[in-house]
């Protein structure tokens, strides 16, 4: 039940993709959530599901993991398809009765966005399948150093995220643990209304707050028994190199973000 | 002979549908009779968690029975809860629950969601501290304020402070120092006495386990490997060793002492036990090859 919520989705592989340099991924990642809402027609939008079929397939990412993916947003996606339906006045009407209006443009206008928005969802996840979250916040820290001119605790913050991205597994688990602890004294926590089921609750928080303290005290000692202070001279198990192979990655997303500017630009809308 | 709590073809998997799955119990059968105090052991891993984790109904057997004082507690699913409160179940590590303002409140917990009345829950939060040996400065401290120890005994009051028909105890005594673990097993003693209840204690401790079993179950890689009085299991020392435990630490002195030609039985299980004979031998000065 709990354990369903995967977060830090990682899904271990040896792909190029992969393999790819984080921090490419993470500015690739970027570049193509950009480019998702800058697909205008039916070509740009097909070559832009092409291209992340394709890196989907690289990946070896199975379907199955994919859908699960989209699934949690799905209700997004149709409702936003819906408002789009509803409110779109321009175009030829369809159908209309009552208060309700459906014009083609509005259908084309949800169709695009139910696209979009999952096209960003299938893209972005590619980053957190590929990447394990080590690698991830390693990349964001490089990535924002540029900020540490302006004093920003650029490695704090990526250590918090570490840790944070760590603990959740393990938080999962005490949750459950807890749970089961005050069921086994009767706690009801399946039934009742919603204000009942909050004060339900009351007997798992406030012991997984003690221990999630109790374990960040911990980790805190421990991580000061091994002199961890902080960014200074800090040196890294995996050092990221830039490698061919990043080179082109960029090459294909340049060419891909040419490609649906020149069908954007060229290809008559046909609806 | 009716027992109190039954397994038919108890079978338990994890991960079913997924490349994970394991099966954690197979077709366990057993049958607990009122009375006993049963002691469940078995390597990490060997299944013996999830068994009891199925007499309270937290788990649901994937397929197979647990009877209840001979009905399926699964019968119906909304009877579960009154199933808890028979069949009380305190987690490993249980100081982990505590969550009320005061260690009476905390050990209330159970038997206010068993809907009794305040003077009914007044009275079993009372009875439940006494056997654990927690006094009113006890129950009006903050669950937080108590010792290791103290906060152990505290969530332990607040199963027994059910009633429970079976309690049923993991671990009770892991990772406290050797007079928490000797209060305990004492008062697990006395209740079971006071209450003619059944007790089911699961340990990796030996000697526990030969102090105070009835009856010793041995569990691994989720089936039944041995049951029997503590001579019968712990007299099987080499298969005990093949699975991964042991007999007690003074079993083994015994069986080391024997084998080097001192005349002294291999059946000894506990330092009361050992101490005696040795006295004996020292008295009568014979003994020795």
């Amino acid at each position: 039940m709990i354990k369903d919520i995967t977060l830090g989705q990682f899904f271990p592989g040896r792909s190029i993709v992969h393999r790819l340099d984080p921090r490419t991924k993470v500015l690739l990642t970027m570049a193509l959530i950009v480019v998702v809402f800058f697909c205008q027609n039916i070509f740009s939008l097909l070559l832009m599901i092409v291209f992340v079929a394709a890196v989907n397939l690289i990946s070896h990412i199975p379907l199955r993991v994919v859908m699960k993916s989209v699934k949690p947003i799905l209700i997004i996606v149709i409702f936003t398809a819906v408002l789009n339906l509803l409110y779109t006045d321009d175009g030829r009407v369809l159908i209309s009765f009552w208060i309700i209006k459906i014009t083609d443009q509005g259908i084309e206008t949800a169709v695009f966005m139910a696209i979009r928005i999952m096209l960003l969802i299938i893209a972005s996840s590619l980053l957190t399948y590929t990447t394990s979250p080590t690698q991830l916040t390693d990349a964001l820290e490089r990535l924002m150093s540029p900020l540490k001119a302006i004093k920003v605790p650029v490695h704090s913050i990526a250590m918090m995220m570490t840790i944070a991205l760590r603990f959740i597994p393990t938080l999962v688990e005490e949750i459950e643990r807890i749970m089961n602890a005050q069921k086994a004294r009767g706690a009801d926590m399946e039934s009742g209304n919603l204000i009942k089921r909050a004060k339900a609750l009351v007997p798992v928080l406030i012991p997984l707050f003690i221990s999630s303290f109790r374990r960040a005290g911990d980790l805190a000692f421990a991580m000061e028994c091994r002199c961890y202070d902080g960014d200074h001279g800090r040196t890294r198990m995996q050092t990221m190199k830039f490698a061919w192979r990043d080179l082109g990655a960029l090459a294909a997303v340049c060419i891909l973000i040419a490609g649906i500017i020149l069908l954007n630009i060229f290809v008559p809308d046909l609806i | 002979m009716a027992y109190v709590l039954q397994t038919e073809d108890l079978t338990c998997i994890y991960g079913e549908g997924t490349p994970l799955r394991t099966v954690a119990l197979d077709k366990i059968n057993i049958g607990i009779e009122q009375g006993e105090l049963l002691a469940v052991i078995g390597q990490t891993g060997s299944g013996k968690s999830s068994l009891i984790q199925h007499f309270n109904g937290i788990l649901r057997p994937a397929s197979g029975r647990v009877l209840l004082n001979g009905r399926d507690i699964w019968a119906d699913k909304k009877n579960i809860r009154q199933v808890r409160f028979q069949v009380g179940l305190c987690f490993q590590y249980p100081e982990y629950q505590l969550f009320e303002e005061t260690v009476a409140k905390d050990i209330a917990f159970g038997p206010r969601n068993m809907g009794l009345s305040d003077a009914e829950i007044d009275d079993r939060v009372h009875e439940a501290a006494r056997y654990v040996g927690l006094t009113q400065a006890h129950l009006d401290a903050s669950p937080f304020d108590l010792s290791g120890g103290e906060k152990r005994r505290a969530a332990i009051a607040g199963v027994i402070a059910m009633r429970p028909q079976v309690l049923i105890l993991d671990e009770p005594t892991a990772g406290l120092d050797p007079s928490g673990r000797d209060t305990i097993l004492g008062f697990i003693r006395a209740y079971r006495q006071e209450t003619g209840a059944t007790v089911i204690i699961v340990s990796h401790s030996m000697e526990d386990v030969a102090a105070i079993a009835t009856r010793v179950l041995v569990v691994h890689q989720g089936k039944i490997a041995m049951s029997g009085t503590v001579e019968e299991v712990f007299s099987r020392a080499d298969e005990l060793v093949a699975i991964g435990l042991n007999v007690p630490q003074v079993t083994r002195v015994f069986t080391e002492l024997n084998r080097r030609g001192f005349h002294v039985p291999k059946n000894v299980y506990t330092v009361e036990q050992a101490g005696n004979i040795l006295l004996q031998l020292l008295h009568t000065g014979e003994g020795k090859a």
